[in-house]
């Protein structure tokens, strides 16, 4: 662990953006999301609106742009990204989404679909996680094995204990730029973060335990469960927006027919129009079965492809939704009913 | 007054007046209420009226291609005095029948816009409130606040000329009656003071923050319409992207579709994730309609809409301006 | 690194117009360069978006067959902005391809088994690809029976080559029409009660594509004449984006049509919610 004293704080920023392109959380109106910083002060130490997925998979990215029918892709040889101060909610959320977006493969023949866009951002990344030293009442991270001072899927883990920020070396990367740094791992300061991180767990609500979620989830045929507990939400795409896990995603074409670019666009599972086909037919016309979608898709699909749910309990969901329909009362609704049966 | 509420509510499901009714509930957050459904009388208790019932319920009968009213033949539905005016909109543009939905209103006296609390505390955290005449004391982790009710009131409800519920079936609580304001325009008018680059400059810096989640279109009780404009796509009027360009014609277009029909609640501006100042526009424009066409949504049951009837004296300057 | 989301050119050769009404149009096209040609392997049942520049992408089942060599083959129903774009298309024109993507029909497991292909209406296009392949690779497959039906005799698609195969000996063709119409000399009825009538061996390989409620009732037909659930083959339909198992826009439960997909045993689709 090594120690970066707020003071010389700046300083490091301006030496790693030498080799990258640094992100972090700045001030994004009245709100607050992950940009691209100049210097260090643009940084500020909050719960951000929207999570970091954004510096990976924008909300809008250019696939390639057209001219006639000559198709030229967008330069993805970028000088690699340095993500400062995302919470491990939103590093546990990149780590779900690599899996979408590095691992789909087709059946039978187990081809590979890679995903250019995202897989060298982040597979070049390096990602500093800043322990959560105050976590809100709205954050659920400790549902998920994890909590606000998880290392997982960590680069360097960093905690700010004050006047400093202490740093450790997490993976293969992290070592590799620790030695790059010349920094070495010797500082002991493991009693503060230890006192800080106990600290934070205990601002933390109560665990649930969601271990019998996937299979209850499974169970449940009857349409009523899910009229009933969804019946408050209007299908807006403000959750899907901020989540860090959601990745659906539409692809349009903007431009006239000789020039123009094709871009991807999140799309959200909320919205209508996402499964309408062009014949009217709608998989998914009513609000029900898309509210049911969402919630499949992070507690039952997810799971059952990759053995770990599509929420890293962020509580961003919680905060932004203008019915207050809350997805840790969903959660605790499908615990619930386990028990009763 | 709450105690009436559950009375009144009971007695219409004991007695089969309604099958269903919407109301507010107690939310998982502080100062935040939910839209609860309730169809027996066992749950008429979770029914709660204060500060914090932001929502304007009424969106529900117009929801999913109106699929409660599907279900159910007679739903009961509270609502405040802006809400009410959004049940006259409905029976005027004849989207639901009047007498299938029994009106339950009631007095509002201002709902609490918890964007103005977050501004005012630097983003805390709130963790409890409590409300003490006409203050309230907010508290966080490690912060207390004392502010006065109308510094944290949402500026729909203290620009509000019908705090009571205007068309109802039943009335619950003592009546505030109507206000007399004198600065509804205010925001419009302080706004067009300044040069028409200024306000250019304005607009598209609030309409840069938009994500297009489309919070405001779906809370929003006007916005029924079963395809909007942004999801066609033959032929495709806007990008889908959070570009100014595109999110500026979401926000000035659906602008324009609630002209003469926007009741203030309040609603779309509490509902958007990231802050925009959704109700300047919608002011401008009922501004305008209430000056070239004398007429106020929501008001008046029998009187046609201004955006569906014609007068030949109607002021057509614009036209030529 | 290869990039799934840049489509290849291709070029359109020819245009066939599949009904009266012009609503179905069969293209062929052509590669345009030869190595997109060599790295175009597929099999019958898979899909390819087709691409328009300005205008977006559109998801069609590969009509052609892999031994068709130099073409690809697609039938496009005019319902949407693209498939509307599509349609006005010339002789000539250059149009971006994605491909192939998807699964395919147990062509392998299927070897040395008899066969029963069951289709209706213009979803037809993979089926074709399907019996082109088999016809192509005629001594790998028993016995072939095929049940087509189409709600006129107008609407049924590739009518040239359904001449054909009436004709030989190594193929027996059902066609039907769901109401009698004066000239229609073959089967009357819908599909599910004509597969019935069939009463095809349950121990051949059923497969199975064409409009939901037509499958939805052909397969209790099928099980009920003792087919098993493993050797019921059907191709599902959705509003396929990327086609890489990523945007999301297609999952069924916890699989993707688009990679998992489209074509699923009927064992396969009972572990999916709502699969119909």
């Amino acid at each position: 662990m090594i120690e970066i004293k707020k003071k010389q704080f700046g300083d490091f920023i301006k030496n790693l953006m030498e080799t990258y392109r640094v992100f972090a959380p700045t001030k994004d109106g009245k709100k607050s999301s992950f940009s691209e910083i100049k210097k260090a002060d643009e940084i500020v130490d909050v719960h951000t609106t929207k999570s970091a997925k954004s510096v990976f998979f924008p909300q809008a990215e250019v696939l390639f742009n057209y001219s006639e029918n000559e198709i030229e892709v967008p330069n993805l040889e970028q000088k690699p990204i340095a993500l400062w101060g995302i919470h491990s909610c939103d590093t546990k959320g990149l780590l779900s989404l690599d899996k979408v977006f590095k691992n789909a493969h087709q059946l039978p023949n187990n081809k590979m679909y890679e995903d250019p866009y995202w897989n060298k951002k982040y597979a070049e990344s390096l990602i500093f996680t800043l322990a959560c030293n105050e976590p809100l009442t709205t954050c659920f991270c400790n549902w998920f094995e994890s909590g606000p001072f998880d290392k997982t899927g960590a680069d360097i883990f960093v905690v700010d204990n004050g006047e400093s920020f202490l740093l450790e070396a997490i993976s293969d990367k992290g070592q590799t730029f620790f030695i790059q740094s010349g920094f070495d791992q010797e500082g002991e300061h493991q009693h503060a973060v230890f006192s800080l991180k106990k600290k934070a767990e205990s601002m933390m609500e109560e665990k649930q335990d969601i271990s019998s979620v996937f299979e209850t989830l499974n169970e449940i045929q009857e349409k009523e469960f899910w009229e009933e507990i969804t019946q408050k939400c209007i299908n807006c795409g403000a959750c899907t927006f901020v989540c860090p896990t959601c990745h659906c995603f539409d692809v349009s074409d903007e431009g006239k027919h000789q020039k123009g670019k094709r871009i991807r666009v999140w799309d959200s599972c909320m919205f209508g129009i996402f499964t309408e086909e062009a014949s009217g037919h709608n998989p998914r016309g009513l609000s029900y079965q898309r509210v049911q979608q969402r919630i499949m898709h992070k507690f039952n699909y997810f799971y059952d492809n990759y053995e770990e749910h599509l929420c890293s309990g962020c509580g961003r969901c919680i905060r932004v939704c203008p019915t207050n329909l809350d997805i840790r009362e969903i959660v605790k609704k499908i615990i619930k009913r386990k028990n009763n049966v | 007054m709450i105690d009436k509420l559950h009375e009144k509510v009971k007695s219409l499901l004991e007695e089969k007046q309604v099958e269903l009714v919407i109301g507010w509930g107690k939310g998982s957050l502080p100062l935040t209420a939910t839209p609860v459904f309730i169809k027996d009388t066992k749950d008429v208790d979770q029914l709660i009226f204060d500060h914090t019932c932001r929502n304007n319920l009424t969106m529900y009968l117009t929801k999913d291609k109106k699929s409660l009213g599907k279900i159910h033949d007679k739903i009961a539905i509270i609502v405040k005095g802006c809400d009410s005016r959004s049940v006259v909109l409905y029976a005027v543009e004849n989207q639901i029948k009047r007498e299938n939905v029994v009106i339950i209103g009631v007095p509002c006296s201002g709902i609490i816009e918890k964007k103005k609390i977050s501004e005012l505390t630097n983003d805390m955290e709130v963790l409890s409130t409590q409300i003490e005449g006409d203050h309230i004391i907010i508290k966080g982790r490690k912060e207390e606040f004392k502010f006065k009710l109308t510094e944290i009131l949402s500026d729909s409800c203290l620009q509000c000329r019908y705090p009571d519920a205007i068309e109802y079936d039943h009335f619950i609580g003592e009546p505030r009656g109507e206000i007399d304001i004198n600065d509804e325009y205010s925001v419009v008018e302080k706004f067009q003071e300044k040069s028409s680059k200024e306000r250019w400059e304005a607009v598209k810096e609030e309409y840069s923050k938009c994500i297009r989640c489309y919070a405001c279109r779906n809370v929003c009780p006007s916005c029924y319409c079963n395809e909007c404009f942004v999801d066609g796509n033959d032929p495709q009027w806007i990008g889908k992207t959070p570009e100014v360009t595109d999110s500026i014609i979401f926000h000035l277009i659906r602008n324009l579709h609630i002209a003469g029909r926007c009741v203030d609640c309040g609603s779309c501006v509490s509902a958007c994730p990231v802050d925009i100042d959704l109700r300047l526009m919608n002011k401008k424009v009922e501004k305008e309609v209430k000056e070239r066409f004398n007429y106020v949504a929501g008001i008046d049951i029998n009187e046609k809409p201004a955006m569906a009837s014609f007068c030949e004296h109607e002021k057509q300057d614009f036209i030529l301006d | 690194m290869c990039n799934t989301y840049i489509p290849f050119q291709m070029k359109i050769e020819n245009i066939i117009d599949e009904n009266p009404d012009r609503s179905l149009r069969t293209f062929d096209l052509s590669f345009v360069k030869k190595e997109d040609e060599e790295a175009f392997k597929y099999l019958p049942g898979q899909f390819c978006e087709f691409s328009i520049l300005g205008k977006g992408e559109s998801p069609f089942g590969i009509a052609s067959s892999p031994t068709e060599k130099g073409l690809l083959k697609f039938t496009v129903s005019r319902i949407g902005l693209v498939t509307n774009e599509i349609h006005h298309l010339q002789i000539g024109d250059i149009v971006g391809m994605r491909g192939p993507l998807g699964n395919w029909y147990p062509v392998e497991k299927m070897k040395g088994k008899d066969i029963v292909i069951i289709g209706g209406g213009f979803a037809f296009t993979t089926l074709r690809s399907l019996i082109v392949y088999l016809l192509e690779n005629r001594a790998d497959y028993g016995k072939i029976t095929v049940i087509y039906g189409a709600r006129t005799p107008e609407l049924f698609i590739f009518k040239e080559e359904l001449k054909e195969w009436d004709k030989r000996e190594d193929l027996i063709l059902h066609l039907t029409i769901d109401k009698p119409i004066k000239g229609w000399n073959k089967l009357c009825g819908f599909v599910p009660t004509i597969t019935k009538n069939v009463e095809p061996d349950p121990t051949s390989w059923a497969i199975v594509c064409g409009p939901p409620i037509m499958i939805k009732f052909t397969l209790p037909v099928l099980s009920e004449l003792g087919f098993d659930d493993n050797i019921i083959y059907t191709s599902l339909e959705r509003r396929m984006k990327c086609g890489i198992g990523k945007c999301g826009r297609c999952g069924i439960g916890s699989k993707y049509i688009c990679i998992d997909g489209p074509v699923f045993s009927l064992a396969e689709l009972k572990k999916i919610p709502d699969a119909f």
